[in-house]
This record gives C-alpha cells, structure tokens and sequence, in this order.
C-alpha cells in the first residue's frame, strides 16, 4: 500500500515533466502565469499591518445619584453575569464610577464581528425585563467604530497671520470632510478639535439678583422664543390651499439679546441687560487640538501654537489604503488655492498608504536583490544556464503565490511579504533540486546512448520522491502555525496561509519549467568533465 | 568530491572518530542550551522599530482641570520643539490622537475628561535619520520627565511607541486582584514602587482613580418642600450655573451645523475664590432660585455642605474586583525586569501575606497572596506583553511538537522505518544549536542587544523542514546505492554524503542569502538570523552527524535482493 504510493508520488514528478516538455502550451503557460502575478501585484490592497480582526463592545448603563459601589452592586455586577453567558468573550472588564457603570467585552481574536456585535445586543435585550429601577436605558456601541483605524490624518490649521477664527475653519474643513466621505472606499470621517460656533449666553448673578430674578427664568424666555414649527395649510373659500407658517424668531445674535426675559410694570429687561450674549464658540468643549508645525521643511524654528482641526479618514477593509490615500490626497490638492485665499494650512500627519506602498516596495526590492544574489550563486556552481532556469522559476513560484493569495482576499502587507522572503530561499530548492540532477546526468557516463528527452525526464522523475516527501514535510511544518491563537497568531497568520501555496507552486514550476527551460537551453555536453572519466569511456 | 567520500568513510570506519562525532554534537547541543540561564542570548517577544512618528501620554491627576493639563502638556512640547528630527507635534486636549495600532488596546478612543492629553509627534523620514526612533525616546524620556513632571503633583506621562507587532496594553501589566478595595489600592501601591526600583522599568502607571476631596450638597427636604421648590429644579440651576447646557438651537442656513444657544454663568461670577467650602458657600448664596410663588430662595437655604473624598472608579476585570499596575520597557526584554520584580515582591509581601506561586501554566509568574491576620486572599497577575509572549511561545511551541509529530509521521509511512524517521528528526531538532549560536554571535554585531524573538521560533520551526529535507535527500540516495548497486553500506554512505553535499550546500547558500535581507529587519531579524545560522548547523549535521546514525543504524541495512519492485526508478549509473 506504502509503497505503492510512494510510487505514484514518484511519478508526479516525472509525468508532469514528459506531459510539458513538448507540449506547445508550456510556454504560454509560464506567459500567463508571469501575467497573473503581475497583475496580482498591481492591483492587489496594500497595507502596512496585516488587519486583526477585534471585536467587542460596551454597555454603557447610567443612574443619576449613584454611587461607584453602589453602581458596581445594582449595574455591573448582574450585568456582568448575563453578558458571561455569550460565547466566544475572553475578557470581561467592569467599570464603576460615579452614576454610570460601563462594562466592555472583548471577544476571543478573530471572532467574526458582525455576530459578536449581535450576540451582545442581543444578551442585552433579552434581559431588559431584569434591569433595576431608575436606570436609564443600556447604551450598548461595538467596538468596531471607533475600532477602523484610519489611514489618513490631515490637520487643518490658520496659517501665521491668517486672521480665521476656529469656527470659520470649521466651516471650511466641513465641507472638505463632505468631499472626502465621496471618495470610493472611504469609510468613517471624523473631526478632531473642531469647534462649533454658537450663541453664548454669559449670565451675570449680580445683575441677576439686582434685577430678581432666576437662571429658570432666562431659560424659559429663550426657550420659548426658539422654536422652530412646520407651516400650515389653510383654505380659501373655492378650495385652494394657502400655506402659512411661524418663522423662528431668532435670525441672529442681536435678536437673542433682544429677547424680554420678564417685564417690570411695563418696562421690559431684555436678555442683553443681564447677560452678555455674543456669538462665539462652544465654549463648555474643552476637547481642543492644537499643532505646532516647521514654517518650512528646513526652517530650524516652530511656528507658534495653532489651533487646529484634525480629519481622520478610515478606509473600508480590503481596499487599497495606496489608492484611497491618493485619492484623498487630490481632493485636497483641488482645494490648495481656497485654503491659500482663506489662509487654512494643510498638513497631512499621518498616511498609512503611502507607508504601505513603501512597506511592499522595499520588501520587493528586497526580493530582487535576493533573487539576483541567488542566480549569481548559482551562476558559479552550476553555470549560467543552469542559473537563468531556476532564476525564471522565482517569478513564477511568486506570481502564483501572490495571484492565490489575492484570490483568497488576503492583502499584500509586511507579513506576506515576509511569508514569500521565508519561502523564497525554500523556494529555489526544488528547482535547484532538479537542474542539479539534469546536470549531473548530462555530465555523466553513457550520456551519449540516450534520448535527451529520457534524460530530463528520468533525472526529474529520479529526485521527485524525495522531494516530495521533504517539501511535504517543510508545509507540515507551517500547517501548525495557522492554529496559534491569540493577537500574535493572527498577526502571523499569512505565513501558514502563503508558505505552503509558495512550495506547492515550487514543486510544479520545478516539474514542469526545469526540464522544459532545460531542453530548450541546455546541451549534452560534447568533451566530459575530467571528474566524470572516473570509470572512462566505455 | 573524492576527498570527501573519503573523509566520511574514514569517519565511519573507526568507532573512536564516531563517538568523538557523536560526543562533540551532544556537547555543542547542550552548551548551546546553556546560553539562555547565563544570559548570553536573551529572549524577548518582538524587538522595536523604527518609525517616523510617536506619541506621548499626559495624564494629570483626576481632577484636574483642562487648563493644568495644557500646562503640563505644553511644557511637553516646548521641550520636543528642540529636537532638530521633530517635524511637527500636535497635541489633543481630552482626548486621544486620531486611533493607531498602539491606541487600538491602550484605550485612547475612550479618553473624554480634563485630566488627559495625547501628543502625536512626527518625525523625519527615517531613512534619512541617524538615531532610530526608540533610542530617541530613551533618550528623551527623562528629559522630559525631570522637566514637566514637578509642575504638578501626581501626574504621569508615558511614551508611547509604535509596535512591531500586536498592540498590548503594556509590555508589563500587573493586576492586582483581590475583594477588599483599600487593600489592593496598598498592594497596588507597593507594586509600582517595587517596579520603579526595578532596573529597565520605566512609565509605571497605577490604573486606579486618584482620591480627591471634594463637597457635596446635601439637598434638605423639607426646607425645599417648605419653599415651594423641588429638588429636581436644584439639580437642574447648579448644572445651568456652572456646566452650563444648551437650552435652544437654530438651524441656520449658513452654518454646517445647528447653532446652539448655550446658558451658563459668566466666568467672573462662577469662579470661586478659594477651594475652601466658605467659597463655596458664599457663591452659593448668591445663585438664587424662583419658587412656585415667585420668590427668590437663595440656594445655599436650602441644601448643607459637606466635605468628602471623592469615589474612585471600581475596576472589575472577569468578574472580579482589581487594580492594573503598568510598566514599560527601556529598551530591554521585559522577561528579565519581571523575574527581578517578582522576586523583590516575594519577598516583600512574604512580610505581610502567605504567598504562593502559581503552577506551570501560562500564568506561571503569578502569586498568590493571603493575609496572614484576616485569611483575604489576594492575587498578584501578570498580563500585558508577557502574557501575550508566554502564550506565543506556547502556542508555537505546540506548533513546532505538531510540526515534529507530523513530520515522523511522514517519514515513517515513507521509510516504514521508526528508526530511519528518528535519525531524520533528530538530525533536524539538531539545528536549534545554530539557531541559539546564531543569535549569541548578531548580538556581537547589533548596538542594541539581539534578543531571540518570535520570529526566531517561526524560523526553527521552518527549519525543521529544511533540514530533514537534506537527511531525507541522503538516505534516499545511499538506500537507492545499496538497493541498485550492491554497495556497502559504508561506502554507499559516504558516497551519498559526498554526492548530496553539492545540492545540500547550493540550497543552504540560497537559504542563507534568501534571509540575509531578512536579517537586518529589525522584526523578522530573528527568523533571517535562525534561518541563516540553522542552515549552517544543518549542513554540517546533516553531513557528519547524519551518516554516522545512518551507519550505527540497523535499519539502513538494506541490499539487492530485498527490493522487489523493477520499474521503480533507476539511479544513476
């Protein structure tokens, strides 16, 4: 039984060899393959860091008045055990502080978030009918949200001696974001230390008191004027509708300080009497973001601290964080010359694409450079030929590692870079394996009486067991490592999936291209090697 | 090719030279083994990288207010503006820098109160700049520290470093579980002092709530019901008068948002004077309140004042109560800190406590603590980057005994041999002594130490596969000799040796110059480093070692007539 298939496996090698070495489609075989890798290489997303998949959540539950242990007794402690209950949660961290206790999940690493976020919900509101009196209702937000890291920062800031204040910035910047969420594969924008503009109505409690009156009073008075209310439709005598409505009272500034907070025998006190109203920013937002940035690149000194606006932009999961990077690059380029009259100042803080495209194309330089040292080795110990044979087997071997990679929705990223570096001195061996069989058959005694045909395809066929076996055993090796769990495995994770593809590719390429390459390139020798003659010519 | 027939032959031949063979690879195995307790190569999960950016975290005691953390954080920046490699610094008030890697688990997305800051710093492309961004931060680390730290009281600041690989929360975490919460805020207390001592531990960081003083207003009832108030509208005029809210909003046409009609007292008439409760009291009788009769009540009527300390935040980690202690690293693995901090700490809580160790597991560095007058019990753990790294180690460790397993299992389907499949193995686990050798001999030509890292063990793992290949190219060849052509089994050995050796050193070159770009990487170093130097001790195994198991070995006794298939394939003639 054994031996019967180690037989077969022998003859894999051998068969593939006979089956292509004159067949006409061998060639466009290896075209389209170079093709295929080519076209993986282009087109496939790009990023820095392989994506761990995290999921995991909060319940945020509040109670006005309630004390941390108190908290930690009525909301987190029963909320803890019900949410114990899910599958797939690692850890369960309690928070209990003053009026509000949140309790954050975190599932195992790489459980699939869409459902991780459902069983939550869903725990959650399985057990409303549990939850104890005068709590507010559970807010319950995925981690995933906040969780998409974005690939591009760009701080937006008033130039030196740009007169902008921060609400007029975020105008600008708003509208920017607006464009931005239009480009293909953007996904989640958001704003750092924006301000808003907004009325502030600055009370002033001796004016207050002078005047007899309470905060509940001037609340009431702006609250009543401030309304907004939808038109309404009335009719005339033959039918036709009339439409009609209240405008909102306030249009400006001076018209909430025009508001009368109460009258006085007839004399009115206007909102202005007794506060200062002004239109500003939201001052009770104390989440500011400041820069300090080089004037220009070599300017030795810092210019004085901005204000600035921050806008982050995350990308959808296996896009190309290369393109969309471009992309949002010239949406900003197009509005140079509006930020250059408002006096906005751009500076791009962070920009996973470019990283990413930097990342892949040092690590391909790196494969060339090892791909060339390897065909110059092999120059001096088998002879140029030999060389070129096994140098054109690393593109292909890469080029469908990459192509079944992109196929499977991996991501070109440092850690299957790192996968094809590994493989890459494995990689070679099968294809040295057999040139350096076909070559010491070529140089060997009773050359002369074969078929150049039977040689190749006997020295393929000779080596394939072995061959088989141990590069069997190299994949074995790898398989393992696809079940190590944890962060690191998944971060590890395309050197099980992309190894063993890039030493299967080898041995076929091997099979096939060596003895195919070989007949095309190589000769039987016509003087023998002097350490041949060892038993002479017979 | 002769000469080293014959030299293999030579060796197989005399039983002293192949004992010395056998003597000599037990002795390098073990003093290779011996290079992890005398230090020689050090273990550590993933090294450091180099990057263009980094941040830094202020953290000011709770409490304080926005305006005390820009002063801390500016002071921050002023000391970065010196630094000629910075090209820009941003800082976030109360909040996180936009989310990164090293965010993603410290909890950045999460940070809303005035007593945070983050400050995101860019630097020079670091192609193009000498000092790599870890040593930048070493060195900038206790300038800043001695610099802005004495500003206030109690406040923090830790650099924060992009990872090479997964993001922890620390590279050391200490959680300090236990139910009575006065007693593991002392115990966490004395942990971070212990890790403060501990040498390489730096920005130690107690996850726990300062405690405050602060006042509370206690409403009275029935001098509230007796005015003609409710406490509901008390609640409702302190929060207007010093939060202030949004009482109205517009839409506007111009605006990108609404616009928001904010109430709240004017600066100069909220500020109080002085921390002390007469302040408050005194602002206090001044806001009054308008009851359902129209009168004014001032505020102070009607609730009392009392000082007290504020509630720290009750941490629940798995369902039990604890306090994280963190740490990190300078530039040094964070096994050898740990094992030093743990033994002080045995030996500081044995005063105290009954403390015992946890069992083999991956939480093997933990200990147990129980008072020795009340019997609590308290548990000291250890989670952070060590955790992650112990469950690493573990998991590959599994991975490599599979990986060890299937492949004898292999062999054995193909040689049906148990023996032969051993010799193969062990041929293969031999190149651990390359591997360890390997990194001892970096760590000469690397500024910073080489530490043996994951990826190393990615590449002993992958090693395994290589080197059994060159044995199984070697037993095969001298089988199919003695098989075809009635070699002996000595001479078939040697010649196998002699033959294979070509295609084993041309593969173990490709390997070696395969990884050699590899190697300088500072993540996968490890892995270009074992691959390299594992190669090296495979070849020299696999040609010396091997054949002399191949020769000891009655399993590899094959001849002629034993074989019987015809149309197998032929050797070469």
């Amino acid at each position: 039984m054994a031996d019967k298939k180690k037989y077969q496996v022998t003859d894999v090698a051998g068969r593939l060899a006979k089956g292509f070495l004159r067949s006409p489609l061998t060639a466009v075989l290896g075209v389209f393959l170079l093709l295929m890798g080519y076209l993986a290489l282009s087109t496939m997303p790009r990023e820095e860091d392989p994506q761990i998949a995290i999921s995991g959540g909060a319940v945020i539950v509040a109670m006005p008045g309630a004390s941390p242990k108190e908290i930690e007794n009525i909301i987190v402690k029963p909320l803890e055990r019900k949410l114990r209950e899910i599958r797939g949660i690692e850890h369960i961290y309690g928070m209990a502080m003053d009026n509000v206790g949140i309790v954050n999940v975190m599932y195992h690493i790489g459980e699939n978030r869409e459902d991780s976020n459902l069983k939550l919900y869903d725990k959650v509101m399985q057990n409303m009918d549990k939850m104890p009196k005068g709590v507010m209702q559970p807010l319950i937000k995925p981690f995933d949200i906040d969780i998409d890291i974005p690939i591009i920062t760009v701080a937006f800031y008033p130039k030196t001696n740009s007169h902008l204040d921060d609400a007029e910035l975020f105008k600008i910047v708003r509208k920017v974001q607006q464009k931005i969420n239009a480009v293909d594969s953007v996904a989640k924008t958001t704003l750092k230390g924006a301000r808003k503009a907004q009325y502030n109505i600055e009370v002033d409690m001796g004016k207050l008191s002078a005047y007899h009156l309470s905060l509940g009073q001037i609340m009431q008075a702006v609250q009543s004027v401030a309304v907004n209310v939808p038109e309404v439709k009335g009719r005339t005598a033959d039918n036709k509708l009339v439409i009609f409505g209240v405008k909102n009272a306030i249009e400006n500034v001076d018209d909430v300080g025009s508001i009368i907070v109460v009258q006085y025998m007839g004399s009115p006190i206007y909102l202005r009497d007794v506060a200062k109203v002004s239109i500003g920013l939201d001052i009770q937002n104390f989440q500011t973001a400041k820069i300090v940035v080089r004037d220009d690149i070599n300017s030795s000194a810092f210019s004085e601290e901005h204000s600035q606006i921050t806008m982050t932009v995350a990308k959808l999961a296996g896009t190309n964080a290369v393109f969309v990077a471009e992309d949002v690059l010239k949406v900003l380029q197009k509005y140079e010359k509006e930020f250059k009259k408002e006096g906005v100042g751009y500076l791009v803080t962070r920009n996973y694409g470019e990283r990413a495209n930097e990342a892949v194309n040092e690590l391909m330089h790196h494969l060339m450079i090892t791909i060339i040292i390897i065909a110059l080795m092999l120059v001096f110990a088998l002879g140029w030929r030999e060389s070129l044979i096994v140098t054109f087997s690393v593109p292909a071997i890469l080029a469908v590692t990459l192509f079944t990679a992109w196929m499977t929705g991996q991501t070109m990223n440092r850690i299957t870079l790192f996968a094809l570096l590994l493989s890459l001195g494995l990689l070679v061996d099968a294809a040295i394996i057999v040139i350096e069989n076909i070559h010491r058959h070529l140089h060997s005694h009773g050359v002369e009486d074969k078929d150049m045909d039977e040689i190749l395809i006997e020295a393929t066929d000779e080596i394939g067991a072995p061959t088989n076996i141990a590069t069997l055993a190299i994949i074995l090796t790898m398989v393992p490592m696809a079940f190590v769990g944890g962060m690191m495995g998944s971060f590890m994770k395309p050197i099980p999936y992309n190894v063993p593809v890039a030493l299967v590719a080898s041995l076929f390429i091997a099979y096939i291209f060596t003895p195919y390459l070989s007949l095309k390139l190589l000769k039987k020798p016509e003087h023998k090697h002097h350490h041949n003659d060892k038993e002479g010519k017979s | 090719m002769n000469k080293l027939e014959n030299f293999i032959y030579g060796i197989l031949d005399k039983k002293s030279k192949k004992t010395l063979v056998v003597v000599l690879t037990a002795v390098a195995f073990f003093a290779s083994l011996l290079m992890f307790p005398t230090h020689m190569v050090l273990a550590k999960m993933l090294p450091g990288k180099s990057d263009n950016t980094f941040s830094i975290y202020v953290d000011t005691p709770i409490g304080s207010s926005i305006e005390q953390t820009k002063l801390m954080s500016t002071c921050v920046v002023s000391v970065l503006k010196k630094e000629k490699e910075v090209m820009n610094i941003e800082l976030f008030l109360a909040q996180g820098i936009p989310l990164d890697y090293a965010g993603l688990v410290k909890g950045a997305s999460m940070k809303r109160t005035e007593n945070v800051s983050e400050i995101s710093v860019n630097l020079t492309d670091k192609h193009y700049r000498a000092e790599s961004s870890f040593l930048m931060v070493q060195r900038l680390r206790p300038i800043i520290k001695d610099t802005c730290l004495p500003l206030l009281q109690g406040a923090n600041i830790k650099f924060i470093e992009q990872p090479s690989g997964p993001p922890t929360l620390a590279s050391i975490v200490v959680e300090v579980h236990g139910e009575n919460l006065e007693k593991i805020r002392t115990i966490s207390t004395n942990v971070a002092k212990i890790l403060t001592q501990t040498e390489g531990l730096v920005d130690i960081d107690i996850m726990a709530d300062e405690i405050f003083s602060k006042y509370e207003l206690i409403p009275d009832k029935e001098k509230i019901a007796r005015s003609g108030l409710s406490v509901e509208q008390v609640n409702n005029i302190l929060y207007l008068a010093f939060e202030g809210m949004v009482i109205a909003h517009k839409n506007s046409k111009n605006s990108p948002d609404q616009i928001d009609m904010f109430l709240i007292l004017e600066k100069d008439s909220k500020s109080l004077y002085s921390e002390t409760e007469s302040a408050l009291q005194s602002k206090l009788s001044s806001l009054n309140l308008m009851n359902v009769q129209g009168m004014m009540v001032p505020l102070s009527e009607v609730v009392t004042i009392r000082k007290v300390d504020s509630n720290p935040m009750i941490m629940h980690k798995n369902l039990s109560r604890m306090v994280n202690v963190i740490a990190e690293t300078d530039m040094v693995s964070q096994l050898y800190p740990l094992l030093e901090a743990r033994d002080v700490m045995l030996e500081e809580f044995s005063k105290e406590y009954i403390v015992t160790k946890e069992g083999f597991s991956t939480y093997m560095f933990d200990l147990h603590l129980e008072d020795k007058n009340t019997n609590e019990k308290f548990l000291l753990r250890w989670d952070g980057e060590m955790k992650v790294s112990l469950d690493t180690f573990r998991d590959l460790g599994g991975a490599f005994i599979s990986a060890l397993i299937l492949i004898f299992l292999l062999l054995v389907i193909y040689y049906k041999s148990y023996a032969i499949s051993g010799i193969v193995l062990l041929g293969s686990f031999l190149s651990l002594i390359g591997v360890i050798v390997g990194h001892w001999v970096a760590n000469w030509f690397t500024s910073e130490t080489f530490f043996l890292t994951a990826t190393s063990l990615i590449g002993f793992i992958a090693l395994i596969g290589i080197s059994s290949r060159n044995s199984l190219l070697l037993i095969d060849f001298a089988k199919s000799l003695m098989e075809y052509h009635g070699m002996k089994k000595r001479r078939a050995i040697a010649v196998a040796a002699a033959t294979r050796a070509k295609p084993i050193a041309l593969t173990a070159v490709a390997i070696i110059l395969g990884s050699a770009l590899l190697a300088s990487d500072p993540v996968f170093g490890g892995l270009g480093v074992a691959l390299i130097s594992g190669t090296i001790a495979a070849v020299f195994v696999s040609l010396l070692f091997v054949p002399v198991l191949m020769d000891n070995s009655k399993a590899m006794d094959f001849d002629i007539a034993n074989h019987p298939s015809e149309d197998n394939i032929s050797i070469t003639k």
